[in-house]
């Protein structure tokens, strides 16, 4: 029961409209009846079309008599010829668009029509679409019509061109039209794709999807796309359709699938590697090649609540790579993407890796794009001249700190969080979400930096991080310090951090430990004033077998009885506790 | 120049506090009220319509209220030699309603009161060469049935009867630019749509495919001043939506991304403090789906009267611990 307002009204209005109702009840039952012993009685005449009809006006989503309905026509397409069936269908045409009229959106009368459409013998698509265009300018947002359109579209052949001209009409008319905007971004891919000449590879029989389909548009297509959505954003900067298309058009590519790094170490006799995206090394077919020979390994995710994870772990076969003296070559093969990398570890080396870096794969010009640097200085440009009259405009406000990541993040970084600032003042019910994503482009930054620096040391503390984020691409980090943010716990994607030796993570609120978890190298911890509560909390830290200095004064869990001797039994390497 | 948000105004003397023991009179008494003219239109969906109502009643621990025997008589005879059930009898079969009383025979712990290998094969026999599911043998696609369809499966312990990679494949095909699902591919996203596609990637194992980041963006985008949700953008806000929006960024792990107080203020208005239960918004008429989703929401935001809720198949958690039921939800 969907908008009906409740009406006060009198003992005595109350009576009369209990006996209406009781009559129409009457009525009603009684109809439903007859249908239902008819249906019973196999009776498939145009009577029981006459009585369903009476019903079904009033009450479009009794499914049942629908399927009564198609029973009877499919029937009385074995008895009467084509003339008649066509004139048969095309009354059921009209009582179906009755319906719609009354009730737009019950899904049992668009999918009725969409049946009778399809079975009809000359079906009139033209009569059809126009249909649509009559429903759709008394609401453009109803997306039962629009998902009939498209299936009209598919069936009678209307060229992709012509339904984005449609779209043209409807936006000009009404820029606040998110149905015709997303129309749009399933449209234009098809239209104008990036690359005509490199048709993206046929991953399934089902059509293309924005998302999970290589979805560019081709560059002069984008740059008409751009004027279109400034003009929309420029005439009513406070609507949201416009902006969510934008961020759209402003999306990146889909990224290579690959490996992205392998690392192998001597001591742990232990092979990690990352992928491009998450994945489950048991089924995708992963191979790992020593020395020319295939090995017998068993691969497992970084924690255990992970079917799906980027960074996969093996145990080599016990003495394969322990001798210093010797060299090894290693490869491994995403056998599913026809794709692998090497990996030599010389003599001498305790460990080594290859990787792509995040640098090298552009990982962080945020989702954003590949784009000519000069489109997007002039998008930026643009957005600045709306933000300058429109200043606490969050949408406009949000762009600009998108596009600046995609030109410049590292150079913008001031400009960003100054924006993200007032982002949480002006829009101050979404400030979580605000926070996380700068947190996000605060790692990215980080992460940015480390890699220009060429070491392995991962520090980002006092930057407000509410989240962590992009943990796979830290899988070489042997230091790392999130002191003084607002995190509040490290979660199981940390124990993508393999080569960790020190986490200092003071002065937060982290309550869960949980992707403390199998580290390998893990030797300090430092987690002095936050909200460890419980010995429980501390549970996850036992796997870390060479964790020997453990700081955990200031938290919660320091005041439980016996917590040292308690420690001193669950975590037994360790030397050196400070509570 | 602009357009107006379309949002409505909650008044200061609307509900602010929890009005438990109305609502469990409001949805024990509506049951009772079967020679109703509204209530025999809405026959079409009894099935769920029972399924809200004890839902609701069982969240609010007051379950031992509703007639279960009946109830159960009721699901028996509603079940067809195809294996499929209907909303009511002489009510055609349906997933949708296939769902509703497989949910509610879990919530009494008496699944075996259906001929569950014959609801199996009925589910095996909906699914498409595509991967979709059709409702019932009419072939209406929607991402709603396969929800529909893993849900139940998932619920009886047999989702190895279906083709999960290919239903999984075409939910994906449903994934839009902005991270959302529609109904098919290339319909427009919804909120609702979005739950069912969520929790259908939750309950296959697939929850990494969501573009998490983005989707979360566009619903917590979904709330408006007055705090209350909408389903898709310019829309007006409704109950029902703290359901769909709510538990969709519940299962992407971003449900912190909306203001909890405001909404819980605008679910609260929507309480009708004479008749009991909720309504889709502030002054609107009652009715049991709003109730449960009203009360649904509530417990996702933490309110402690309410028993915990699963996000995924909306059923109190108590009831899949039993059943041993622990879909995936993103950290």
């Amino acid at each position: 029961m969907h908008g009906r307002v409740k009406v006060k009204s009198t003992a005595q209005q109350e009576e009369e409209k209990r006996k209406e109702r009781e009559k129409k009840l009457k009525i009603y039952v009684a109809a439903r009846d007859a249908c239902f012993s008819k249906r019973k009685e196999g009776i498939w005449d145009e009577g029981a079309l006459q009585i369903t009809q009476q019903l079904l006006s009033s009450n479009p989503d009794f499914g049942t008599l629908w399927n009564y309905r198609r029973e009877i026509l499919m029937h009385l397409e074995t008895v009467k010829d084509e003339d008649e069936v066509q004139k048969i269908y095309e009354a059921e045409l009209s009582f179906l668009e009755s319906c719609l009229k009354v009730n737009p959106k019950s899904y049992g009368s668009w999918h009725h029509r969409d049946w009778v459409s399809t079975r009809l013998p000359r079906p009139d698509w033209a009569r059809e679409l126009s249909l649509c265009d009559r429903c759709l300018s008394l609401d453009d947002r109803n997306f039962h019509c629009w998902d009939y359109r498209r299936m009209v579209v598919k069936m009678s052949g209307v060229p992709v061109d012509q339904e984005l001209a449609f779209t043209d009409r409807l936006i000009g008319s009404n820029f606040s039209n998110y149905s015709s905007w997303h129309y749009r971004s399933t449209l234009l891919p098809l239209l104008h794709p990036e690359s005509p000449e490199l048709p993206s590879p046929p991953r399934s029989s089902l059509p293309p999807s924005p998302q999970t389909h290589s979805h560019r548009v081709c560059e002069e297509q984008l740059l008409k796309e751009y004027e279109l959505v400034q003009n929309a954003f420029f005439t009513d900067p406070n609507d949201q359709s416009a902006w969510f298309y934008y961020r759209w058009l402003l999306g990146r590519a889909e990224r290579e699938e690959m490996i992205s790094c392998v690392f192998v170490s001597r001591e742990e006799e232990r092979v990690s590697v990352a992928f491009s995206r998450p994945v489950n090394a048991q089924s995708v077919g992963l191979l790992l090649v020593l020395d020319g020979l295939p090995q017998r390994v068993e691969w497992r995710s970084v924690h255990p609540r992970f079917k799906h994870s980027p960074v996969w772990i093996c145990d080599l076969p016990p003495g394969t790579v322990s001798d210093i003296t010797n060299e090894h070559n290693l490869t491994v093969h995403w056998m599913e993407k026809h794709t692998h990398r090497d990996c030599a570890l010389y003599t001498g080396r305790t460990e080594s890796w290859c990787r792509d870096s995040a640098t090298d794969q552009e990982l962080f010009r945020s989702e954003l794009s590949v784009e000519k640097t000069s489109v997007l200085q002039s998008e930026l440009q643009s957005c600045n001249q709306l933000q300058e009259l429109e200043p606490l405009n969050k949408w406009c406000l949000l762009t600009i700190v998108l596009l600046m990541r995609a030109l410049d993040p590292l150079g913008y970084e001031k400009e960003t969080l100054a924006h993200f600032q007032t982002l949480k003042e002006v829009d101050s019910t979404r400030s979580a979400y605000y926070s996380d994503l700068c947190s996000k482009f605060m790692i990215e930054n980080t992460i940015l930096k480390m890699e220009y620096a060429e070491v392995r040391v991962f520090s980002i503390s006092d930057k407000n991080l509410t989240t962590l984020c992009h943990l796979d691409q830290l899988l070489l980090v042997t230091h790392i310090n999130l002191s003084s943010n607002q995190l509040q716990r490290l979660p199981p994607q940390f124990a993508a951090l393999q080569c960790l030796e020190v986490l200092e993570a003071d002065n937060n609120s982290i309550e869960n430990l949980e992707g403390v978890y199998h580290l390998p190298k893990l030797e300090e911890v430092l987690l002095k004033n936050n909200k460890i509560s419980s010995l429980a909390d501390l549970q996850p830290l036992a796997s870390c077998l060479k964790l020997k200095r453990l700081d955990l004064r200031g938290n919660p869990v320091t005041r439980v009885a016996n917590v040292e001797s308690e420690l001193a039994e669950l975590l037994p390497s360790v030397s050196d506790l400070l509570l | 120049m602009g357009t107006q948000v379309k949002d409505v105004i909650v008044k200061p003397d609307a509900p602010s506090t929890l009005l438990l023991d109305k609502h469990a009179d409001y949805i024990a008494a509506y049951g009772s009220k079967k020679d109703d003219y509204e209530y025999t239109l809405s026959e079409y969906l009894r099935m769920s319509g029972i399924y809200w109502g004890l839902t609701v009643m069982d969240l609010m621990g007051q379950l031992p209220r509703m007639n279960r025997q009946e109830i159960i008589d009721f699901i028996k005879a509603c079940q067809h030699e195809c294996g499929g059930v209907s909303a009511s009898i002489g009510h055609d079969p349906h997933l949708l309603y296939t769902l509703s009383a497989v949910q509610i025979l879990c919530l009494y712990d008496n699944v075996d009161a259906l001929d569950v290998d014959k609801v199996v094969e009925y589910i095996k026999g909906l699914q498409q060469e595509d991967g979709s599911f059709a409702g019932d043998k009419w072939g209406e696609i929607d991402t709603r049935f396969s929800f529909c369809a893993v849900a139940t499966l998932a619920l009886l312990g047999k989702m190895d009867s279906i083709n999960v990679d290919k239903a999984v494949e075409f939910v994906l095909s449903c994934m839009n630019f902005d991270g959302g699902f529609g109904c098919r591919p290339g319909s427009e996203s919804h909120a609702g749509q979005i739950y069912c596609c969520s929790g259908f990637l939750s309950l296959t194992g697939q929850l990494h495919q969501v573009n998490s980041d983005l989707l979360g963006w566009w619903l917590c985008e979904r709330q408006l001043p007055s705090g209350g949700l909408n389903g898709r953008p310019e829309k007006l806000p409704d109950v029902c939506y703290s359901w769909w929006v709510l538990a969709s960024l519940k299962i992407i792990g971003r449900i912190h991304w909306i203001d909890k107080a405001k909404l819980r203020s605008f679910i609260l208005a929507c309480q009708d403090e004479e008749t009991g239960g909720f309504a889709d918004r502030p002054g609107d008429m009652v009715d049991p789906f709003h109730t449960l989703f009203g009360v649904a929401g509530l417990s996702l935001l933490g309110d402690e009267q309410i028993k915990p809720v699963n996000p995924v198949l909306c059923m109190p958690e108590d009831v899949l611990q039993r059943i041993d039921l622990q879909p995936d939800l993103l950290s």
